[in-house]
């Protein structure tokens, strides 16, 4: 706990400074950040994402009543893109430790406006990798046996525990620097957030701006960003160690648990990337979200990227030299065989060109960040369904003695369909989230940009 | 070669032929409810509990289906009011079960060998079964530092016992479903005195607390003796103490009432750290209300 | 005791049973097989006697229990199904020698436990460890495994090892998440994917974990050894339909396993053949042997014709 009194007290970003030389005023300030109604193309997108989490819900409604016989896991690959969606998930969940816990602890004050956009990714991934797990569950209505019945020695166990309280913990670290700004929400008062009024006074009406309501809230923070980055850590490990407790070729490995971590690092900040452009856009803040932010984030990214890649050669050459029996199959189908095509996008898309692309100064500007940012994150996808399902299709004895179709694995419209539907969801609760609170923290930004206000605790 | 060819033809012709008249075959077989197969057996026990066990089944297309929910009556020797010993309705698996009632004692007595009818309604379906009483006797002897385990077969003759040659049987420890030999042999027959010596072989075998094994003399569907089994305790085996350390076990595969200490100890200590943790925030959080108020 | 015939007449009781001692070997010898487990306490007597005519003439008196072909055991708790059944170890003993690929083990314990269309708790299958090997037929059972990692990672305590080494199923408690299925390196696990197809009769039977019936949707099934058949004093279902005698079923307390005509000395058998367990590198230690396919009784290609009866 000493590391938490060590940390020093926030100072203004010089950085954001040099590239502003006019500070921005404070009425300003909360003009542009105060949430938006949506635009035309707002409803469209609201729409769009509404559609397709409904398309889920039906598949799974169906799936529901006949039993899992509506997804085109068999025996063999009794886990699919449910499992590889809930790792993806998780994975991308991680940013929010990155960007919010380790660049504050680092001292790193620049990303002051990319923590929300962090937090708010990893509290809806969260969400609904807990949802698609249950959606996995051959007996959903069972759910309860876990507590009833939870047995430690199960990895599941660990993983349900460590996701409810990165998930707690994940949505203190979204709450507590939300309060002064819920003040600023409260006494703002436009038609835009009007209807929300009642809402900002439920979460937000006992911040008087006090003193020591500053303080204890700081402190908060603080021992939460020390806090969350081993239960951040401890998510995506126990995540690998659903697979590596095993002894399935591909996921029988000590390597799992840093290099899930690895990957996941690389996604989220992907991810956090392509939300920083599109936020850019859409709501014109290019003031917020310059383009340093962007030169910032993009070596982080391939800062990452070679990292992944490292625990990647790591994960791949080792057995490949050795090319164990059970290993055999399994490998020559991941570099060559039916898997190839699959494997080579997840390894270029999802990290060598996106790293090729950041690496040079130009790469680094906002369009093609965001491009290389989508690349990080559909590869990732990819990346994660090639975990999951070649393993299982090359089990230690051969299959035998069952139909045909339960020795291949291609999703079925259900699998699809309830899959996009919680990426749409999670798309949806951050939609939501940024039509209702600021994305980008008001009150932090104005004390960054006013280093005078700094003390005028009366907000 | 010619012949060859020949008899490939004939082959051949004879395929066509069993083709063609399989299916009808088939069909006949399909039309009735299949063979109707009985089976009647008599067991006597330790020479002294007998009964009779009956299974109905039958066979259609190599394949035996049991015949659940038949009545039978069985009679002794000849079917009269007299001489009958039970009605009996097949269970689930096409089995019955019969003792034989005190009150046909006379008839019992009366000679060596006996007959059982079985009647289904009014119809006969069985009427050829028949045992002649018996009496195996088990005993154990060690003949120098030799263990044997030596077995009498008698047949009643006409109130007396006589010995039975030439029976099959198995000789050996009793174990879970089957008998495993108690010699090297898999079954013994008795000799013109009607006696079985096995030396038995099986050191070592692992009995019950004391060492104690039970051995098992068995005649199996013998045409003239039905089944006959005995039993006698003998002091040649080792003591098994039974595992009772299963339950104490703290394994990573025991039930969550038994996980391993290492695990608890770890587990309890990074959930109190982290929650202690959270509920002072939320303490905290509530302190920072109490302060708005 | 239930055979219990004028307790004070007691020089005409050792008569006729050779003292008490004798007396529940009697009854344990009152079925067709003779019978491991029943003890009085094993069987649900009815406390009402018939009287029987005895081999010898004279009248004795049993319980109405032992009537039934095979007798009625007590409905078992889930809590004694977990615990199983006490100073037994079951062990099986597989003779790939004696396999020719028929598949009656498979067939009849696909009709015993209605296991769903397709899908088998036994698979045969036709094994060629490397190219200049010979091929053989390996019928794949549960492993019942004594480091289970099945049951390592089970959730909810819903696959379990009980103490007569058997691992189950509880099909009430299972919540359908298969990481047992992933990590069986048998591939053994199967999954009810549906609704599974019962007969109505067994669909409304109560359940077991020991028979494994009736089946649930959304729930794992696998082997179970049959502990319910061993309560009766019979052997699991795949051993007594197999006509090669493959299967060799026993307690491992008591050295012996058998197939249900030939009876052996398990460590004699493991020992003059050979045996083996699969994967022995993983550390599961199953309670499966196998005697390896040496001296076969039928050629690897007598089986091929069973081969192409796979299910589509």
């Amino acid at each position: 706990m000493n590391l938490v009194w060590k940390i020093k007290p926030r100072k203004p970003n010089k950085y954001y400074n040099v590239e502003n030389n006019n500070p921005i005023s404070r009425d300003r300030i909360i003009n542009d950040l105060v949430p938006k109604r949506f635009g035309k193309r707002g409803m469209i997108w609201t729409s769009i994402l509404i559609i397709f989490c409904l398309a889920g819900a039906y598949a799974y409604y169906r799936q529901l009543t006949q039993g899992l016989v509506v997804t085109n896991m068999r025996d063999y690959v009794s886990w699919g893109i449910y499992i590889s969606n809930f790792v993806f998930f998780v994975a991308i969940s991680l940013v929010g430790s990155l960007i919010t816990a380790i660049l504050r602890l680092a001292d790193v004050h620049w990303s002051t406006p990319l923590t929300r956009i962090a937090e708010i990714i990893a509290v809806s991934a969260i969400v609904f990798a807990s949802l698609i797990i249950i959606v996995d569950m051959g007996r959903p209505e069972r759910f309860m046996n876990l507590f009833l019945h939870g047995r430690l020695q199960s990895p599941i166990i660990w993983d349900v525990t460590v996701i409810s309280t990165y998930f707690l913990i994940s949505l203190f670290l979204l709450y507590l620097p939300l309060l002064p700004d819920l003040k600023i929400l409260i006494l703002h008062r436009k038609p835009s957030v009007n209807k929300f009024h009642k809402l900002y006074v439920f979460l937000g009406s006992f911040w008087k701006g006090h003193k020591d309501q500053f303080r204890i809230n700081d402190k908060s923070i603080n021992i939460l960003c020390v806090m969350i980055i081993p239960v951040a850590f401890c998510i995506h490990t126990v995540t690998s160690w659903l697979f590596a407790t095993t002894y399935r070729p591909g996921w029988d490995s000590t390597n799992f648990g840093a290099y899930f971590i690895s990957g996941a690092f690389l996604v989220g900040a992907g991810a956090v990337v392509v939300a920083m452009y599109v936020f850019r856009r859409y709501y014109k803040l290019e003031k917020y979200i310059t383009e340093l932010h962007f030169e910032k984030m993009g070596k982080i990214v391939v800062m990452l990227g070679l990292l992944y890649l490292y625990f990647n050669i790591n994960e791949y050459l080792i057995p490949a030299f050795k090319m164990k029996k059970a290993e055999e199959e399994h490998l020559r189908e991941l570099f060559s065989g039916s898997y190839a095509i699959m494997f080579w996008f997840a390894i270029f898309v999802g990290m060598l060109i996106p790293i090729f692309i950041l690496i040079t100064k130009k790469g680094r500007k906002p369009l093609p960040m965001f491009i290389a940012g989508i690349m990080v994150v559909v590869g990732a996808w990819f990346k994660r369904y090639l975990i999951v399902t070649p393993t299982l299709l090359h089990p230690f004895l051969p299959m035998q003695n069952v139909p045909e179709s339960y020795k291949h694995y291609f999703p079925s419209w259900e699998e699809w369909a309830i899959a996009i539907g919680s990426l749409a969801g999670a798309l949806l609760i951050i939609t939501f989230f940024v039509r209702i609170l600021p994305i980008i923290p008001i009150y932090e930004t104005i004390i960054e940009q006013n280093e005078e206000s700094q003390k005028d605790h009366s907000l | 070669m010619k012949k060859a060819k020949k008899t490939i033809r004939y082959s051949l012709l004879l395929v066509l032929v069993i083709s063609i008249l399989m299916p009808n075959i088939v069909d006949a077989q399909d039309a009735s409810d299949g063979t109707p197969i009985l089976k009647l057996q008599y067991f006597n026990i330790n020479n002294s509990v007998q009964y009779l066990l009956l299974e109905s089944s039958t066979k259609k297309n190599k394949v035996f289906l049991a015949q659940k929910n038949i009545s039978y009556k069985v009679y002794l020797d000849s079917v009269s009011s007299g001489n009958f010993i039970s009605e009996v309705k097949t269970n689930e698996s096409g089995k019955a079960k019969m003792f034989i009632p005190p009150n046909l004692k006379s008839i019992w007595d009366k000679s060596s060998t006996h007959l059982f009818i079985v009647m289904k309604g009014d119809e006969q379906v069985s009427s050829d079964y028949s045992i002649t009483k018996a009496r195996l006797e088990i005993d154990t002897a060690t003949i120098d530092d030799i263990k044997n385990i030596s077995v009498k077969i008698f047949k009643d003759d006409n109130g007396k016992l006589i010995a039975a040659p030439d029976i099959e049987m198995k000789v050996g420890i009793k174990r879970l479903v089957g008998i495993l030999s108690g010699g090297d042999e898999e079954t013994y027959t008795s000799d013109s005195t009607g006696l079985v010596t096995v030396p038995f072989t099986k050191i070592n075998m692992p009995g019950d607390s004391l060492g104690n094994l039970i051995l098992i003399a068995k005649i199996e569907d013998n045409e003239i003796l039905g089944n006959i089994i005995v039993e006698k305790k003998a002091s040649w085996g080792v003591p098994t103490v039974a595992g009772e350390d299963f339950f104490s076990k703290r394994e990573l595969w025991s039930t969550r009432f038994r996980s391993p200490y290492w695990l608890l100890f770890m587990a309890y200590a990074i959930i109190i750290g982290v929650y202690s943790t959270l509920i002072y925030l939320i303490l905290q959080l509530i302190k920072t209300i109490k302060i708005g108020k | 005791m239930s055979l219990n015939n004028n307790e004070n007449n007691n020089s005409r009781r050792n008569f006729l049973f050779g003292g008490i001692a004798a007396t529940t070997a009697v009854l344990t010898g009152c079925l067709d097989n003779s019978h491991p487990f029943h003890t009085e306490e094993s069987i649900a007597l009815t406390g009402e006697k018939v009287k029987l005519l005895s081999v010898n003439g004279d009248v004795i008196e049993i319980d109405r229990a032992f009537l039934k072909p095979v007798p009625d055991l007590p409905t078992l708790t889930n809590d004694e199904e977990r615990k199983g059944i006490a100073g037994k170890k079951f062990v099986m003993v597989i003779d790939l020698a004696r396999c020719k690929n028929l598949r009656k083990c498979q067939s009849a314990c696909n009709h015993m436990h209605q296991v769903h269309p397709g899908q088998n708790w036994i698979k045969v299958l036709g094994m060629e460890d490397s190219i200049h090997s010979a091929p053989y037929w390996q019928p794949t059972t549960c492993m019942h495994c004594d480091e289970p990692p099945c049951v390592k990672v089970c959730p909810v305590d819903a696959t379990f090892k009980r103490q007569d080494g058997i691992v189950l199923i509880d099909s009430d408690r299972c919540i359908g998440c298969r990481f047992c299925m992933a990590a069986c390196p048998y591939s053994t696990r199967v999954f009810n994917w549906e609704e599974p197809q019962l007969d109505p009769q067994v669909a409304e039977q109560h359940y077991s974990c020991e028979s494994s019936m009736p089946q649930k949707k959304g729930t794992v099934g696998k082997c179970d050894f049959c502990p319910d058949m061993s309560r009766k004093g019979e052997l699991p279902h795949c051993v007594q339909a197999c006509p090669n005698g493959v299967f060799m079923f026993g307690d491992l307390n008591e050295d012996s396993v058998t197939n249900g005509s030939e009876t052996f000395r398990f460590s004699d058998l493991i020992k003059d053949k050979a045996g083996y367990r699969l994967m022995e590198d993983l550390g599961t230690k199953p309670s499966v042997y196998y005697l390896p396919p040496v001296n076969r009784n039928f050629p690897y290609e007598s089986g091929l014709e069973n081969q192409t009866k796979e299910t589509k």
